[in-house]
């Protein structure tokens, strides 16, 4: 099956930030109020209700001229995803396409995807039941998987009056953006493709005008080890060896070990951390 | 020493939901097939019609999806020429316009001097227009200045919308014309 990239060439958006109103509009997702931050970027980063933000960055370049940078930011869409690999309820999952998502059915909230993904793009929402009883579910920007079964863009990119995305198939994507990073190194001699192998490669495929910390992302960007060894390693020989019950139940208590960083695991009784 | 980290509620959640997984599995339920029954697609068996973007002169294509006689979604039209499937951040908002809790359905009207809004009928409200119009022209009406003929008012004016096509920018400027307006703006030239 042919893998897809949303391409992002930061140097054409003039961030007007349809593509965020698109998200909203395409994936019902109500608006959140929120503070002014000092500049015209209107929220801190992704949210569970806001898939993607436009980052707007006052970045002084080698020739101390003032850029004014912007990025589409959301979800990356790993090759090898954090966020699948420390889920012990095997609620996310790849699609053929590429695509990283979530099924909100299988999802306990307990939050180990918030806290491994390289770069902080999946969130929790808390919701409550009808007896008033507060439960989370994790979300994030979904590429618009539903719309690419049917044939369609994901809607940010059918939006994006400038060009600066496109989704098209993986090895072509890559290459334009490889050609695009030749076209304006004179410009902006620090121009790469962000892709990181640490992750496999990711299917939100960036041209970035400068280097990714400008951007706040992670300049070498890995899965866990640990993430790793249990994912593909431990938790099949697992399977194999006591049953797909059991393990679910070993799994459900070694990921708390292993992924719960900030003690939010599964606590219904306050009690997700025994530190 | 590893301490065991779930409490017995938890425990016993688990298993059962484990449990519940495998006699699906077992039976043979298909997983995909519910879901994609209880998620359709959302503009699947929408009534699709093309307009033009209320808010700016570009005049933007949008596709509105209507279902259950309501809008459930709208997007930049692919075939229109100006705007080739594109939309800014507000033309994609314009679904709002119908489905927003803010939206006016009645008329408003607040009168000079007071802070309270109160809902008035069509009629009325366009009778006012008409008499207060007609009022304010001829009581401010010149007919002649320094000795030169100049049927105007000054105490009207009149600004006029970016969305407003050619045959509307016409029949505004004819009516404030008529009137005597001569403060006759448009949103664009400002
Ligand atoms: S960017 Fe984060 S949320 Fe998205 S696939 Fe990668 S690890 Fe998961
Ligand atoms: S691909 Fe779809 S879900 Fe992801 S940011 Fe774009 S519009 Fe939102
Ligand atoms: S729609 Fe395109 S130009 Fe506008 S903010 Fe998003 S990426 Fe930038």
């Amino acid at each position: 099956m042919t893998k897809y990239v949303k391409y992002v060439d930061v140097t054409k958006c003039d961030g007007c930030r349809a593509c965020m109103v698109a998200c909203k509009n395409w994936n019902d997702l109500p608006a959140e109020p929120t503070e002014f931050l000092g500049s015209v970027q209107s929220h801190v980063k992704t949210t569970a209700d806001t898939w993607n933000v436009l980052q707007y960055i006052e970045h002084e370049n080698g020739k101390g001229d003032l850029e004014y940078l912007f990025r589409h930011s959301s979800c990356f869409h790993c090759t090898d995803a954090a966020c699948e690999k420390v889920c012990p309820e095997n609620a996310i999952s790849y699609t053929k396409y590429g695509s990283v998502v979530i099924d909100q059915d299988k999802c306990v909230g307990c939050g180990y995807c918030v806290q491994n993904c390289p770069f902080e793009v999946i969130s929790l929402k808390e919701y409550k039941d009808k007896n008033g009883k507060e439960y989370r579910k994790a979300h994030k920007c979904t590429m618009c998987t539903d719309r690419i079964d049917e044939g369609l863009q994901p809607a940010c990119v059918t939006t994006c009056h400038t060009g600066a995305m496109e989704f098209g198939n993986r090895e072509v994507m890559i290459q334009k953006a490889e050609k695009r990073v030749k076209e304006i190194q004179g410009r902006y001699p620090n121009a790469m493709v962000y892709n990181p192998e640490g992750v496999g490669g990711t299917h939100t495929v960036y041209v970035l005008a400068e280097k990714p910390s400008v951007y706040g992302l992670p300049e070498n960007p890995k899965v866990p080890t640990s993430a790793v060894a249990w994912k593909d390693y431990a938790q099949p020989i697992g399977k194999m060896m006591l049953g797909a019950t059991t393990m679910a139940l070993v799994g459900a208590f070694v990921t708390n070990k292993l992924f719960n960083k900030e003690g939010k695991g599964l606590d219904e009784n306050g009690g997700g951390s025994d530190e | 020493m590893v301490e065991m980290n779930l409490n017995r509620r938890q425990f016993l959640k688990l298993s059962g939901a484990t449990a519940a997984t495998l006699a699906v599995v077992e039976l043979g339920f298909n997983e995909k097939k519910a879901y994609a029954k209880s998620k359709e697609f959302k503009i699947a068996k929408a009534t699709v019609t093309p307009t033009i973007c209320c808010y700016c002169g570009v005049g933007c294509g949008i596709l509105v999806h209507t279902k259950n006689n309501t809008v459930v979604y709208t997007e930049g039209d692919p075939d229109n020429p100006i705007n080739e499937g594109k939309l800014c951040s507000k033309g994609t908002t314009l679904r709002q316009l119908y489905t927003s809790e803010k939206r006016l359905t009645k008329p408003l009207y607040r009168a000079p001097g007071s802070s309270k809004w109160e809902v008035k009928d069509w009629d009325w409200m366009l009778d006012t227009i008409a008499k207060r119009t007609k009022d304010t022209r001829d009581s401010s009406f010149v007919d002649v200045e320094n000795g030169i003929t100049v049927n105007k008012t000054e105490r009207i004016a009149s600004l006029g919308g970016a969305a407003l096509d050619n045959e509307e920018t016409y029949l505004l400027a004819k009516l404030m014309r008529g009137l005597g307006v001569t403060y006759l703006e448009h949103q664009a030239r400002i």
